[in-house]
């Protein structure tokens, strides 16, 4: 009990610090990952000459560990792009990568998995391929893919703790520094695990009431 | 351009084959090793979850939920840090995990809680009707689990199973953090020597991806013959 007062009380605006930087590298890794899947799918479903690339960079996303991804990204990258200069943008654009894949996979099955005869519906109605995927596919497809986008957030937010390998001041850095520097992991690492289980556990569990909530409203039938 | 072609220049890598390659088995003996936990704790508490009596389905719901939400590198440096010291204390001993214990034990924790649910929605897919129709015969209920429930329910739940077992492929590359010498572990001590990290790294990513890759076409490719002779 001692210890959980001066070390963990005392330190609490570490965590917290901690926990900002994990929230925001989320955030942005997990917008970033969005905008890169959605364009890979888009290439590999539409962009006929570019499909092997679009496939090959999905794959290597999908099959490539995470750890890996982001030894490569913070040391190979700056001197073969120039580019990231810094550890946090290492941190989030090696998450954004590895989810990427995932969320490219999810956003095919989902358009693909519109039913056929709502395309030719549209297109005997005269609507234009652009208006066809705005208007028919987007929305049916986001509501099929809304579980699986929420868990590959999960997923994102599970791997971020090892963004802290590269010296990005995240919860888990926090966590780690201070038993390096007090020696007392039993309270500290118990603490941080409690910590990430109970934000892991709350959002899967906000993401599955929210995920009932749509298939209730819009009588969710396809996933 | 120049810095492209070193990171493709693949003679680095060779150069230190037999360590990679040493390291590389480390990854296969810790993936098969923590392959066994998750099976015998997933199934083992698969029964704890599906059980009548009140108090082992909350364990094993416990269970479950404790190790799907839990950050599989926080579960390694807990196990590896904390646990030997609580052990310690309880057991009135000093106690030390060697790594690869630590790294064995963390991983099957992580995905055996995975591996819970697997099982559950295999075992839930059974029709009631074929567990109504044992009883009617007279069948015992533990019978009824290993010759009728089971062999369905593992038919029904096979591909995913195997996906998992790539995901915890996958996962087997963390244990370099507490020092199990894997295929990465090696990859960082020899840049620290050689300080030419651009090969290095690339080569590491690219063969782990062909391995994974490899492994989960071959899986896709299994799960689609199942799937065609209705098997799955």
């Amino acid at each position: 009990m001692d210890v959980w007062r001066s070390i963990i009380l005392k330190n609490l605006n570490l965590f917290a610090e901690g926990l900002w930087v994990t929230t925001q590298i989320c955030v942005i890794a997990f917008c970033v990952a969005c905008a890169l899947g959605l364009g890979a799918c888009l290439v590999r479903l539409y962009v006929r000459p570019l499909r092997l690339p679009a496939t090959i960079y999905i794959e290597f996303c999908r099959n490539t560990p995470i750890y890996v991804q982001l030894l490569w990204v913070n040391y190979v990258w700056p001197d073969l792009f120039g580019w990231p200069q810094s550890f946090f943008a290492a941190g989030w654009m090696a998450l954004a990568l590895q989810s990427s894949g995932y969320l490219a996979e999810t956003f095919r099955a989902g358009i693909e998995g519109v039913d056929r005869g709502h395309l030719q519906a549209a297109h005997s109605l005269g609507m234009s391929p652009f208006l066809t995927f705005r208007s028919i596919i987007l929305p049916q497809a986001l509501l099929n893919m809304a579980p699986s986008i929420m868990n590959q957030f999960l997923v994102l937010v599970k791997s971020s703790t090892l963004v802290s390998v590269i010296a990005v001041p995240d919860l888990m850095y926090q966590a780690m520094r201070l038993t390096a520097i007090w020696f007392q992991p039993i309270e500290i690492l118990s603490f941080t695990a409690f910590l990430y289980i109970l934000i892991v556990f709350c959002l899967s569990h906000a993401f599955k009431l929210y995920a009932d909530r749509l298939r209730g409203r819009y009588g969710l039938a396809m996933a | 351009m120049e810095s492209f072609k070193e990171a493709v220049d693949i003679s680095l890598f060779w150069e230190y084959r037999s360590l990679l390659l040493g390291g590389l088995a480390f990854n296969f003996y810790t993936w098969i090793s923590a392959l066994v936990l998750v099976h015998v704790m997933g199934f083992s508490m698969c029964m704890m979850r599906l059980s009548r009596v009140g108090a082992c389905r909350a364990v094993g719901t416990a269970y479950a939920e404790l190790f799907r939400n839990t950050p599989e590198y926080i579960l390694l440096t807990w196990v590896h840090f904390v646990l030997p010291l609580l052990l310690s204390v309880l057991l009135q001993t000093r106690l030390n995990f060697p790594p690869f214990l630590s790294a064995v034990l963390a991983l099957g924790l992580a995905y055996s809680g995975y591996m819970v649910e697997t099982y559950r929605s295999g075992i839930q897919a059974v029709p009631k009707g074929h567990i109504e129709a044992g009883r009617a015969l007279g069948m015992s209920s533990i019978d009824i689990t290993f010759r009728i429930v089971l062999p369905q329910a593992i038919r029904n739940v096979l591909p995913e199973m195997l996906n998992q077992m790539v995901s915890l492929f996958k996962a087997t590359t963390l244990v370099s953090l507490i020092a199990v010498p894997d295929l990465l572990y090696n990859v960082v001590i020899v840049t620290q020597e050689e300080m030419r990290p651009l090969p290095l790294y690339t080569w590491a990513a690219i063969v782990y991806c062909v391995i994974i890759f490899t492994a989960s076409t071959l899986v896709r490719w299994l799960t689609e013959r199942w799937r065609s002779r209705g098997w799955a």
